[in-house]
């Protein structure tokens, strides 16, 4: 009562304006949705061809994970929970939600005294994804920034090689990595040497405690090589809320076969800092001597460096620091891996040594069974 | 400290430039069987090329990030490779190549 109270107590001439302006918003969303409903329909794919078994059955997946960690003789025990839920309607429709369950545990007095800490619970993403044909997925909801080589791809604590996230991480991706509104992306042109990839977004504000967002909107942009596996890709992002500001990334993946090695770098930067990281992984596939046991093993080595601007913070540190990292992990199975790591921060605020012991476990289950076939 | 900076900036600038220098030089120096598109490659029985080429799209998109699950269901391989195409910005093709790789 006391809402529609205050409804009719808004002057007449706001609520005209409000509702002009609503009035074109649902235009403009229409003539929108209009536009990319015949482009749908002109790129219609055949499903008919090419029979397969797989199955469509909602399946949770996700990670366990418990990394203890050391730095600067400071210990913190972290567990994590990251279920991935996934429930397909029909070929067309996905919804998709992860979920972190993150504890965070230090010893009271910093190094001694018993363990004590909370555990944090964040909404990756909660999105419905629309794969209306190879051209264009029309995703709603909440989704991770597809900012960089990091945020979405790399960032799973399955897939990490090194468990600490790069300096830059904040750069495209504060307040929380993730953006609540719509998104637009898929495979802009494909041929036999290239695939050529985007991504556009726009994102409004949030400031729920689960589901943070800044009003933004940017894109990314990526081409793939696949006869050499090389890629190299862009990314920006206008900050829309707050000191309206760019986020720019430019990112390089390569793995060459003949060598088994992994290479990846990105470059970041924004009003408040940039800078870079460079991580090269080995996998020894023939080793000299038993080559079944040590071609499960994983040598990762990172060089990092941070250079703020305008006094740093909003996520980045606030003096420049630079982080070389070695790691060394061990695949038990290719669901269970051993991590370990060891870097040293050189930064103005001090230099430390770090240390990271730990595993990962990757699940994938049906939620139920499916129709026989 | 501009200068430190600059140099350390020149420095990863050579090395992003190096590693692209060589992937585009590896990527000239590949086989025509691996650069050529799948579905153009000769195989015994259509069901062997298409699963040769799914492996292709496999080892290309998906191992760049991770390794494929121990097991995965045939059940669910549908909604798992449907939430790839989303993450990866696979096309209709890959996703269709990829299905008869990891459930034919």
């Amino acid at each position: 009562m006391n809402q529609a109270m205050k409804t009719l107590a808004i002057p007449w001439r706001a609520r005209k304006e409000f509702s002009a302006l609503l009035r074109l918003r649902v235009g403009i969303s229409l003539v929108l949705f209009c536009a990319f409903a015949a482009t749908t329909q002109c790129y219609s794919q055949d499903d008919s061809s090419e029979k397969t078994s797989a199955g469509y059955v909602p399946a949770i997946s996700g990670a366990f994970a418990y990394i203890q960690s050391a730095r600067g003789g400071v210990q913190t025990l972290t567990p994590q929970i990251i279920p991935v839920l996934l429930v397909p309607m029909g070929h067309s429709l996905l919804i998709e939600s992860r979920v972190e369950f993150t504890g965070f545990f230090q010893r009271e007095d910093g190094t001694t005294g018993r363990y004590a800490g909370k555990v944090f619970k964040t909404i990756d993403y909660a999105q419905l994804d629309w794969l209306a044909n190879t051209h264009a997925t029309a995703v709603v909801g909440r989704y991770i920034l597809p900012f960089g080589l990091y945020s979405e791809r790399l960032a799973p604590v399955w897939i990490r090689n090194l468990q600490d996230s790069p300096l830059t991480y904040a750069i495209g991706t504060n307040p929380d990595g993730a953006g609540n509104g719509f998104m637009l992306r898929g495979v802009a042109a494909s041929t036999a040497s290239h695939t050529i990839q985007y991504s556009a977004y726009m994102s409004a504000h949030n400031s729920i405690t689960q589901l943070p967002a800044q009003r933004a909107a940017g894109g990314d942009t990526s081409i793939f090589f696949p006869a050499g596996h090389v890629e190299a890709g862009l990314s920006y992002q206008r900050s829309l809320e707050g000191y309206q500001i760019n986020n720019e990334a430019a990112y390089l993946s390569w793995q060459p076969q003949r060598a088994s090695v992994d290479l990846k770098a990105e470059y970041d930067r924004n009003h408040y800092g940039d800078g870079y990281w460079i991580e090269a992984a080995h996998s020894p596939q023939q080793f000299f001597v038993a080559p079944d046991f040590f071609r499960h093993f994983q040598l990762v080595g990172r060089m990092e460096q941070l250079f703020t601007r305008n006094g740093g913070g909003h996520g980045l540190a606030s003096v420049n620091e630079q982080r070389p990292e070695v790691g060394l992990n061990y695949l038990i199975h290719d669901d269970w891996r051993l991590v370990s790591s060891y870097g040293r921060v050189f930064s103005a605020n001090g230099n430390a040594n770090f240390w990271n012991f730990g595993f990962t476990y990757r699940f994938v289950w049906p939620l139920w069974p499916g129709r026989k076939s | 400290m501009n200068t430190q900076r600059r140099n350390h900036f020149l420095l990863a600038l050579v090395a992003c430039g190096a590693c692209l220098a060589a992937a585009l030089a590896a990527a000239g120096q590949a086989t025509p069987a691996a650069s050529g598109p799948p579905r153009a490659q000769s195989a015994a029985s259509p069901s062997a090329a298409t699963a040769s080429a799914g492996e292709k799209v496999f080892t290309a998109n998906c191992a760049r990030c991770h390794m494929p699950p121990m097991s995965l269901s045939p059940r669910i391989t549908g909604t798992v490779v449907a939430h790839m195409r989303v993450r990866a910005r696979l096309s209709r093709e890959d996703e269709k190549l990829l299905l008869q790789y990891l459930a034919p």
